[in-house]
């Protein structure tokens, strides 16, 4: 134990938690806003729309607030190391929120101009968002404990879990902007949606790639 | 679909194209297309649009001006809200016109009544209108000149004067009046007024000009260049004042006679409107008809037709255009010919599971012999969103919102309906979710009444960590040196196995898909591998025996190997490895199922966290805000996740679900049909 207290530790992942992906959020629902803000230059009654879309890039920054409060109020007890992790695990996860931004800054244009497309500007807009799924999802296998004693999930290994996935999870960026590209190709063909979505895909290979080495650090076989 | 030809007598066409236009059972196709072989043009010639389309037109053009005058005059109506909260089926109306000719005698009667009383009121609308415009410009030229207090006939030129009238920018008056005098010889006379701001929030000074005839040119030449702006008053009489008073005496007039005149037409409004509206779409359905026309061939004495049909209606519309054609026409109905991408579509599911094709639909609606993945999609959809939402109390709230939806709502938008009706059942799936992990608001009940669930056999499992039934005592299982000790992991092993049964279905669908189009080779190399993968895990997980599992992914990873060089050689048998990883890919999406369900549960402890932290840190108003903080956080909570739900449970469906076996891509069938809004046949 490096501290008395495993929360002081604790505190800087919530702060890594709640710092990166609301910096992520922030970036990308910035960009769906400027969208936004012209769509409804053009038709104020797409206002709905624009917060909708808006939301989405949201989410990162939420799921950051909430590994964040989870490690200062509900695992208190957790390793101190796995609380760091977690926060790096989500923080830079969330930074996919970018991508997201980006993608539904696309999606919004494309139902400013058809209203028909929502659904599946939706599901593409939302693709870029498994990345900071991924982080939460190795936040919460740290925090709870689930690799019980294993020192990957305990000691300063619980870091390089965080940094995969979390690192990995930047990839969102990149989907982000492929899923842009699909949400322009569907609205002129909406049979491109199939085809467009394997393509917007592809970038979150390396997001598992990210996940997977995590979870084998976690498990902690190696050592 | 099968693809019917109907070759029929010219003077029975038009009551067949009336009856398979009321039926709706037929998609026209286009002969135009077929008319470019010269073997049919030998045969069949284009045809026009039915004669009466022009009568149509003029008569549709005619109604939409009553329609839009009406409108106009229309006061707002009230109960905007409830309206629209709770819409009201338009009534409608029993008609009964066996040709074109009979809807345009009775357009054309009724038109004429219409007119009968409008047009007159009408015209003085529009009559009253303008001159009230004319006044208005009128009194605020004559507001700029007020202060000359001076008989405007004066302001007329004369046999030998010549005198102007307006407006010039403030700060160029000391300049035009020396330009003037200086052009002039000193002959000429520019009287200011006071300053004023016109309508464009500019300072202009009311100035008049007067100065000899032969200066004309010059001096209006000059006021040109200084921005001059000229007000036309030489047709009046009297001071600017007096002048004043009639205008605003005689627009007084004209504003109330025009409102007796709205009156009067709102009037006529209540009386016309709704048969208005009746007449607009029986137009609109006969011009439909006629222009329908465009997509048969003609002989000299017949029309031919072609069209598609679901095959379940081949028979009622056999029947119906022999019956409609007494006997003067040929019907023949083909297994269809051409191509399978231009065969239309129709999906036809059973009522319960009818209103998810629009997911189905949202995707792509399948190609033609494709499977139609709609019923595979429901208990997905249903049980990932109950899984990702695990909230009883909101999802009785959704549930509330889709009944709402659904029957209020839906009573007029069909896409309302089927939105509605799924939230309905994404709700009653989220109850249970909520009911089976304890989640009521998140943690409320722990945190403002001290009732832990989790400590009491009502909830099964606990998202954030142990219950009465899955604890450090109790684990459901051991998985090697992993337990499944406490709800997070427990539902990370459900979500897998989950996908991975998800995944199996899918695989399945696809396998015999392929088997039945393209042989056992296809199947077994795009969906048998993983499903020899999947079956050998869980005889190794089962049996216990790892050699298995070892045996069958080694075997898996040749197979793609194989695949990946019977494709494209060296490189993609290389790349066929990743394959691998694709499929874990697949899988390990499923992971979202835990994340999301611990996201809701987890912002809700959030939500309930902040409240009492504000409720007992703040004297007084502390339980006002605390509510504040509950009411807003919830809600929010509420709609991020429950539109996360959403759209998550359909990416499941779209990437994962439908690339094992989901293409899509087939075109829609859209029958020739009328739509009736405001009337009924039967």
């Amino acid at each position: 134990m490096v501290f008395d207290n495993p929360l002081l530790l604790g505190a800087i992942g919530a702060g890594l938690a709640v710092g990166i992906a609301g910096f992520g959020s922030g970036v990308g629902a910035g960009i769906a806003g400027a969208s936004g803000a012209g769509v409804i230059a053009e038709d104020p009654s797409k206002f709905g729309t624009a917060i909708v879309f808006q939301a989405l890039p949201q989410t990162q920054g939420l799921y950051g607030f909430l590994v964040a409060i989870l490690i200062l109020f509900v695992f208190q007890s957790a390793p101190e190391w796995a609380m760091v992790g977690a926060g790096i695990a989500t923080g830079l996860a969330g930074l996919s929120a970018i991508g997201q931004g980006i993608a539904s800054s696309a999606g919004l244009g494309a139902v400013a101009e058809d209203e028909k497309i929502f659904g599946k500007a939706m599901v593409f807009s939302v693709l870029p968002e498994t990345q900071a799924i991924y982080g939460l999802l190795v936040a919460i296998l740290l925090l709870v404990g689930v690799f019980g004693k294993s020192p990957g999930a305990t000691t300063i290994a619980a870091l390089g879990a965080g940094l995969a996935v979390g690192f990995a999870g930047l990839s969102g960026i990149g989907q982000g902007i492929t899923a842009a590209g699909a949400i322009g190709a569907t609205a002129r063909d909406p049979d491109a949606m199939g085809k467009g979505l394997v393509l917007a895909v592809m970038p979150e290979t390396f997001a598992i790639f990210g996940l997977l080495i995590a979870i084998l650090i976690m498990l902690g076989i190696m050592f | 679909m099968k693809k019917l030809r109907a070759v029929i007598l010219d003077e029975k066409m038009d009551k067949v194209v009336r009856e398979l236009h009321e039926e709706g059972l037929v998609e026209l196709c286009d002969l135009a297309s077929k008319l470019e072989d010269p073997e049919w043009a030998g045969l069949l010639s284009p045809s026009s649009p039915a004669p009466y389309i022009r009568d149509v037109s003029a008569l549709l053009i005619k109604t939409n001006r009553f329609l839009d005058l009406f409108d106009s005059v229309k006061e707002e109506e009230k109960g905007g809200l409830k309206e629209l909260l709770n819409p009201t089926l338009p009534p409608k109306e029993k008609v009964n016109f066996s040709s074109a000719d009979e809807v345009i005698a009775y357009g054309r009667s009724l038109l004429e009544e219409v007119e009968g009383e409008v047009k007159e009121l009408a015209d003085r609308l529009n009559h009253l209108e303008n001159r009230i415009n004319y006044l208005q410009q009128l009194k605020s030229y004559l507001n700029y000149l007020k202060d000359f207090e001076v008989d405007l006939e004066y302001l007329k030129s004369g046999p030998y004067t010549y005198v102007v009238v307006g407006l010039i920018p403030e700060e160029r008056v000391s300049q035009l009046k020396e330009k003037v005098s200086s052009i002039t010889d000193n002959l000429s006379e520019v009287v200011e007024g006071k300053p004023v701001v016109t309508g464009e929030r500019e300072r202009k000074v009311p100035v008049v000009v007067v100065t000899l005839k032969e200066y004309k040119d010059k001096v209006s030449g000059e006021l040109r260049r200084s921005g001059f702006e000229r007000i036309e008053v030489s047709n009046l009489k009297g001071t600017p004042g007096e002048n004043l008073e009639r205008i605003e005496k005689e627009i007084r007039e004209c504003e109330k006679e025009r409102e007796d005149i709205l009156n009067k037409l709102r009037e006529l409004a209540k009386k016309w409107y709704r048969k208005l509206l009746v007449l607009h779409e029986l137009l609109e359905i006969e011009k439909e008809r006629a222009e329908s026309y465009t997509y048969y061939g003609r002989t000299e004495r017949t029309y031919m037709l072609e069209g598609w049909v679901p095959e379940k209606y081949v028979d009622r519309v056999k029947n119906t255009i022999e019956r409609a054609s007494e006997g003067c026409g040929v019907v023949e109905v083909r297994e269809p010919d051409e191509p399978e991408e231009k065969i239309p579509v129709m999906l036809d599911n059973p009522k319960p599971v009818k209103p998810f094709e629009m997911l189905t639909e949202m995707f792509a609606p399948p190609k033609y012999n494709e499977i139609d993945p709609t019923l595979l999609i429901v208990p997905g959809f249903l049980i990932f969103y109950g899984i990702m939402l695990t909230d009883a109390v909101y999802g009785l709230l959704l549930t509330l919102i889709g009944l709402f939806v659904w029957k209020k709502l839906g009573k007029v938008s069909e896409g309302a309906r089927n939105i509605g009706y799924i939230l309905t059942l994404a709700g009653i799936a989220t109850v249970i979710a909520g009911i089976i992990t304890g989640g009521y608001l998140g943690d409320f009940l722990k945190e403002f009444l001290g009732f832990d669930i989790y400590k009491t056999p009502f909830a099964l499992v606990n998202p954030l960590g142990e219950s009465f039934y899955i604890n450090e005592l109790r684990p459901l299982l051991k998985l090697g040196s992993i337990s499944v000790d406490n709800g997070p992991i427990a539902i990370l092993l459900f979500s897998i196995l989950v996908g991975i049964l998800h995944l199996f279905i899918g695989l399945v669908v696809g396998f015999k898909e392929n088997l039945e189009k393209k042989g056992f080779k296809e199947a077994f190399l795009n969906q048998g591998i993983w499903l020899l993968l999947i079956i050998g895990l869980a005889l190794g997980l089962v049996t216990n025996m790892p050699s298995i599992i070892l045996a069958t992914v080694a075997l898996v990873v040749l197979l793609c190997i194989v695949r990946g060089y019977m494709k494209g050689g060296i490189l993609d048998a290389m790349l066929g490895v990743m394959d691998i990883t694709g499929f874990l890919g697949n899988v390990l999406s499923y992971a979202r199922l835990l994340a999301l369900c611990l996201a809701t549960g987890g912002l809700a402890m959030a939500v309930n966290i902040m409240a009492k932290l504000i409720g007992d840190s703040v004297p007084v108003i502390g339980i006002l805000l605390a509510l504040i903080v509950l009411l807003i956080g919830h809600t929010f909570n509420f709609v991020m996740n429950g539109l996360g739900a959403f759209i998550h449970s359909l990416r499941l469906h779209y990437v994962e679900f439908f690339g094992q076996f989901y293409e899509g891509g087939g075109k829609k069938f859209q029958p020739f049909k009328a739509r009736r809004e405001y009337t009924t046949v039967n």
